[in-house]
């Protein structure tokens, strides 16, 4: 810590000074700031009323500009959707996966305004009544399952995969939950399970 | 077999239930999201919760101003932790709390605090620590202590002299952390009386003694509930300063408070495996005995003191001397990780063994056996080495050198466990007259099966199928139960159940005697039938027996009988690897763990631990290292994008084999085995494909390819 | 935030001054926010006022042939690209490369190729580094394992996409609201302009889309080092195109990435594979002039030889 190979340590924020107080960051996106003109875009600022389109019911959910569709779900919904998981909020490790028009993404990296107008399909929309779906009933066979904390994303990333094609090949598998991560280790019983589903929706020819 | 001579596990043969395949019974709510984690929890009047935390290595706050945050929209209220330090001692050490009505209002208030810190004087490698000037981190012991020394070191040298291959290395393993998905905190209700609180944690029981003194009211009006948590790996024992935070905050508002650790934060203040350095001199006879070990092993625990049980590590050294000792630094305390301190004391002597089998062109595998002396451990040696090629293998006494292409090669490594328990649960079976059954336990399922069990155990005994018993955990109203941590939960546990069910079953044989017409020793449970075991024809489904309870159902408990369970456990792995000598870039092509285990509860469930195990040392082997900037005292990677995880397309062909040589009938925890030895089998996978030997764990492609760059 | 529906709007409702630095400017354009999002979280950039462009009705969402080549509308996704058979292998199989299943849905073209450095001390809040308007790059005396060997200084940041090196092999152009640059005009070198911005683009200039033409008998590939093969940025990656006449090399275009604070042009490589046919001792010569100018910093000299390598294999996989 002596060495001073660097002259950098005054570089640090905070550390010669009072850090910065106030609002920064996401406040931008939800700054209140001036009047709408006449030629000038439309602004979003504030709390907002979102309509979102979630598991098929359209839902009104009061959030800010700044707020992520994965927060809409978790905290801002009714009632709120907690199968979607907070994680990493970078987009490092899949547990927020939903399905946006059928196609994976991490709803933490995509705005609830952005979600406007497209259908979001969340794990809580898989399951048929108490009939789980060829998906969910192979984790739970093949116990593609420990803590549970990452099941549902990549629950709804085999799923994304096996709707398209569910005689999706291992490493086509492997490669479609290449953005989720368990740290229980419980991949092998993943893969088991995701090559049976689609075994069952081949067969079933249903999703 | 008679019920009245007290619960004995049933022969492996005669099992309907336990020793099989049983599909989790908690798995429809995992799959569907229906799984309330304390990350879930949403109560009326609910706040957000957010810490704040010092950036710095150590500092002198100098200023830490609340009231700013206080007036952010959203923010309800803002407070300096009860025992914040004017001087912080490690990296994200916390200080304040802000609640909000939202978390992007908690995030705003969070930023609106004002704080200056005075940073300097601190030291976060064990290099800066032992300095000479380097500043002193606890007040109590300097940073570098030598704390045991085992065996007589003059003998050893001479042992040294006397040998006919020796070495002489250091091996060193980075700071892992758990990487727990859901991270550490709590919700806490308080109403000013009593308290419901929903921690992630591995210890249901002892929460409620830390919540309740955080509150300052007394342990029975706190009521814990963890019905589900999202990994541990030893990290969450404790409600941790993050629980002490939402209790301060209860109190203070009585509204319910939602504190979860942020990624980052989790990073900086949840704990890790601490690292180590460990320099090994050992020597062996050209007949292939290790005839001197002598080891001077340091751990790197932060704060904390690290955990390493020392070396020769499960192997045998003719002679043997060891000085273990801690190098603190400003940086957050270890905490228990699967295996405290076992990965870390595997690397160091399975690298250093087999470097002294090549230096006496001995076979790697024969040269462990001839240094083991329990013989579990060459059967398991063998059967892994089958099942991953060894006897097909080219480079079987010397190691392969970089080709310019792709070079194979395997490489093995052995473990060991206690795995035994102890007398703290209190389970609870109940038969009701509806014909339900509840089988009740205040531990926790970490993820492992546990509640699975806690039902299936009751099933086997009353002979009924999995689901026809409920099980019932995570929550401080089933009873007492230990942590779930060291593999001892399965041990502890799986025999109170078994205790419990028996009773409940001699109970209802009592109550049934006299309808089957036999004597209560007699009454057989079969099938989902009752019936009496002289004679055939009297017998009762399962909901006619029950009705015959009218308004009495049976209610039994059952503590620890210690001879259900037993202690000491094995395993060995073997990997093998392709390394691109062009890029260094290593591909695992297989591998493949046994492991005993005892009497395997759920055979499926054991398998997925095995996985586990594996993986998480794929993790440590290829990718795992905390990072900090040495000149800055700046964390470089608390994040899931620069701390590296294995994801799916790293996964080899993974064989996970349950041991069943192993025929004692008695339950042994093993979760924490499976992850010791498979980084080890890792680096002398590699060392045997291409000659390069890696001695500073993860084994990322630069050293790999500038050790193969070296070598031409 | 500000939802323009025109590209006009959109350009009118960013900061038209050149702030300093790059990431204080007073707006940011918003597209896929895969990177911008994380950004914002992070406090590494905190602006005013968000312009959001999904709605800018000139803002192409497709990949789309157009005479002999390619026209990318700046919010096509790059898994839209990805899964795109007819583009070039370098391009496509780029697109495959980056991040997750779940990024690439939401990613953008003209987002990869804008997003900021990954470099661990940029990233982190609490450093102001000379990416971030300090007085000094931490990386170069620091933690460097990541950080750049080629065109490196003062800052040795290297640049993240995978999509540069690829569109520079295909020389493609980048149109804007107001210009179009070519490809190899448009990343800029921390020496040779402000440090704390990786492109020439204005603060209110938007990417309307990328173009490249295809001239008959060229074949390209893509090869790409992760540290980490599900999820990662190149440790090194070669972007190459060739045309071949009979087994001879009649063109070449041999792009780095991963490597250098920009896609990394190797011409005087390109020179060399001229006339020659692909063996070894051409991707032995080649690896060697294409790596001749690094000065590797303390903790990645591994990359030279990892990049040769790469090229060798991109060579192989040609021939």
């Amino acid at each position: 810590m002596s060495d001073s190979r660097h002259s950098r340590r005054a570089f640090l924020k905070g550390a010669g000074g009072v850090a910065a107080g106030g609002i920064v960051g996401p406040s931008a996106l939800a700054s209140s700031a001036t009047e709408s003109t006449t030629r000038a875009p439309k602004r979003l600022a504030g709390e907002l009323d979102v309509e979102l389109s979630i598991n098929g019911a359209k839902q009104k959910v009061r959030c800010q500009p700044r707020t992520t569709l994965l927060n809409a779900l978790r905290n801002h919904c009714d009632p709120p959707l907690t199968g979607t998981k907070l994680v990493c909020d970078h987009g490092s490790c899949g547990a927020c996966t939903v399905l946006v028009d059928d196609e994976p993404a991490c709803s933490c990296l995509l705005l609830a305004v952005d979600a406007r107008g497209k259908e979001v399909r969340t794990v809580e929309g898989l399951a048929n009544e108490d009939e789980l779906s060829p998906v969910q009933a192979a984790f739970v066979e093949h116990d593609a399952l420990m803590c549970g904390f990452c099941t549902p994303g990549f629950v709804m990333s085999i799923t994304a995969c096996l709707e398209k094609n569910p005689g999706a090949s291992l490493p086509e598998i492997k490669s479609a939950c290449a953005g989720n991560t368990c740290r229980c280790g419980t991949y092998p019983h993943i893969f088991d399970a995701a090559v049976a589903a689609g075994g069952r929706m081949r067969k079933g020819g249903s999703k | 077999m008679s019920v009245q001579s007290g619960p004995q596990w049933k022969a492996r043969s005669e099992m309907k239930v336990l020793n099989t395949d049983v599909p989790r019974v908690d798995g429809p709510a995992k799959v569907s999201g229906r799984a309330k984690y304390a990350h879930d929890i949403r109560l009326p009047g609910m706040l957000h919760a957010r810490l704040l935390l010092c950036p710095h290595p150590a500092a002198d706050v100098e200023l830490l101003n609340v009231e700013p945050a206080k007036r952010i929209a959203g923010v309800v209220t803002a407070a300096e932790l009860a025992d914040r330090p004017d001087r912080t001692i490690f990296l994200g050490q916390p200080l304040a709390v802000v609640a909000a009505e939202t978390p992007e209002a908690a995030e705003d208030g969070l930023r609106a605090i004002e704080v200056r810190y005075r940073e300097g004087g601190w030291a976060v490698t064990p290099e800066q620590a032992a300095a000479e000037d380097a500043p002193r981190i606890s007040r109590r012991q300097p940073n570098a202590l030598t704390e045991r020394e085992t065996g007589n070191q003059g003998r050893t040298e001479r042992a040294l002299e006397g040998a006919d291959a020796t070495i002489d290395e250091t091996y060193v393993v980075p700071v892992q952390h758990h990487c727990c998905l859901e991270t550490h905190g709590m919700v806490v209700d308080f109403d000013g009386e009593r308290a419901r609180v929903w921690p992630s944690t591995q210890a249901v029981t002892g929460s409620r003694g830390e919540v309740a003194q955080a509150l300052g009211i007394p342990a029975d009006r706190v009521e814990i509930v963890c019905d589900y948590m999202g990994g541990g790996f030893g990290s969450k024992f404790s409600i941790g300063p993050e629980g002490l935070a939402a209790c301060q905050l209860a109190t203070e508002l009585r509204r319910p408070i939602h504190l979860m650790l942020t990624r980052t934060d989790e990073f900086l203040m949840g704990g890790n495996r601490s690292g180590g350095r460990q320099r090994m001199r050992a020597g062996a006879s050209l007949d292939g005995k290790l005839v001197a070990l002598d080891a001077e092993v340091w751990r790197h625990g932060g704060i904390g003191r690290g955990s390493n049980p020392g070396q020769p590590y499960i192997y045998k050294a003719e002679t043997d001397s060891m000085r273990i000792g801690s190098v603190r630094t400003n940086t957050d305390a270890n905490r228990a990780m699967r295996a405290p301190g076992h990965p870390q004391a595997s690397f160091a002597i399975e690298s250093a063994m087999d470097e002294l089998a090549y230096a006496i062109g001995m076979d790697p595998l024969d040269f462990r056996m001839r240094n083991l002396e329990d013989p579990v451990y060459h059967r398991q040696l063998n059967r892994v080495a089958d099942e991953i090629g060894w006897y097909d293998h080219p480079n079987r006494e010397t190691p392969g050198i970089p080709t310019g292409g792709t070079n194979v090669g395997i490489g093995f490594g052995v473990s060991t466990w206690g795995g035994g328990g102890r007398r703290v649960c209190v389970v609870t079976v109940r038969i009701d007259p509806d014909g339900s059954v509840t089988s009740s336990a205040g531990s926790q399922d970490l993820g492992t099966g546990v509640r699975t069990y806690v039902g299936s155990i009751v099933a086997e005994e009353l002979g009924l199928a999995v689901s026809q018993v409920t099980g019932r955990v995570g929550h401080s109203e089933y009873g007492p139960a230990n942590a779930s941590g060291g593999s001892t939960t399965t041990a502890s546990l799986a025999p109170a159940v078994k205790d419990a069910a028996h009773n409940a079953r001699v109970a209802f044989s009592e109550r049934l005697a006299e309808w089957l017409e036999c004597g209560p020793g007699d009454v057989v449970f079969a099938n989902g039938e009752v019936r009496s075991g002289t004679n055939e024809r009297m017998k009762l489904t399962w909901s006619e027996a029950c009705s015959i309870l009218g308004s009495d159902p049976i209610v039994a408990t059952g503590e620890w009988q210690s001879h259900l369970q037993t202690s000491g456990i094995h395993g060995a792995q073997a990997v093998k690897v392709e390394v691109d000598t062009e890029t260094g870039g290593l591909r695992l092509v297989k591998m493949v763990c046994i492991q005993d285990c005892g009497l395997p509860l759920n055979r499926m469930a054991l398998r997925s631990q095995i996985n586990g195990g594996m993986i998480e040392a794929i993790g440590y082997g290829l990718f795992e290292e905390r990072i900090i900037d040495p000149w800055l005292g700046v964390a470089l990677n608390a994040n899931f994008d620069d701390y590296k995880l294995p994801g799916s397309t790293e996964m080899p062909e993974l064989v996970a084999i349950i041991d069943d040589d192993d025929e004692r009938q008695q339950v042994i925890g093993m979760a924490e085995a499976t992850i010791i030895p498979g980084q080890s089998a890792i680096a002398n996978a590699v060392a045997n494909a291409c000659g390069v030997r890696i001695r500073s764990l993860p084994l990322t492609a630069d050293k790999v390819l500038m050790g193969i760059q070296e070598k031409a | 935030m500000l939802l323009p529906a025109t590209l006009e709007e959109a350009v009118t409702a960013l900061d038209k001054e050149s702030t300093e630095p790059a990431n204080e400017q007073k707006t940011r354009i918003l597209a896929g926010g895969q990177d911008l999002l994380p950004e914002l979280k992070d406090h590494l950039a905190e602006p005013e006022t968000v312009v959001n462009v999904k709605g800018v009705a000139e803002l192409g969402t497709d990949v789309r042939r157009s005479g002999d080549g390619f026209e990318i509308g700046a919010l096509a996704t790059i898994a839209a690209l990805a899964r795109n058979a007819d583009v070039p292998a370098v391009l496509s199989e780029a697109a495959a490369s980056i991040a997750s299943p779940q990024v690439r849905t939401l990613a953008t073209v003209a987002g990869n190729l804008c997003q900021r450095p990954r470099c661990w001390y940029y990233r982190s809040e609490h450093t102001v580094c000379l990416k971030k308007g300090g007085d000094e790059c931490f990386a170069y005396a620091g933690l460097n394992k990541y950080n750049a060997i080629l065109g490196g200084g003062p800052s040795y940041i290297v640049h993240p996409s995978d999509l540069a090196p690829a569109l520079v092999a295909l020389d493609a152009e980048v149109v804007t609201d107001r210009r179009t640059i070519a490809i190899g005009d448009f990343f800029t070198l921390p020496s040779e302009s402000d440090p704390t911005r990786e492109n020439v683009l204005g603060p209110d200039e938007i990417i309307r889309e990328v173009a490249f033409t295809v001239a008959p008998g060229w074949r390209s590939v893509y090869v790409k080092f992760k540290e980490r093969e599900s999820f990662d940025f190149a440790l090194s990656a070669v972007a190459l195109a060739l045309r071949l006449d009979g087994d001879e090399i009649a063109e070449a275009r041999l792009v780095l990435g991963g490597v250098a604070p920009t896609p990394w042009r190797c011409r005087s490589t390109e020179e060399l594979l001229r006339g020659r046919k692909i063996d070894d001792a051409l991707a032995h010569e080649a690896g060697e002039d294409a790596l001749g100018g690094a000065e590797p910093l303390e903790f990645n000299g591994y990359k030279i030889p990892l990049t040769k390598a790469l090229i060798a294999k991109a060579l192989r996989k040609l021939s």
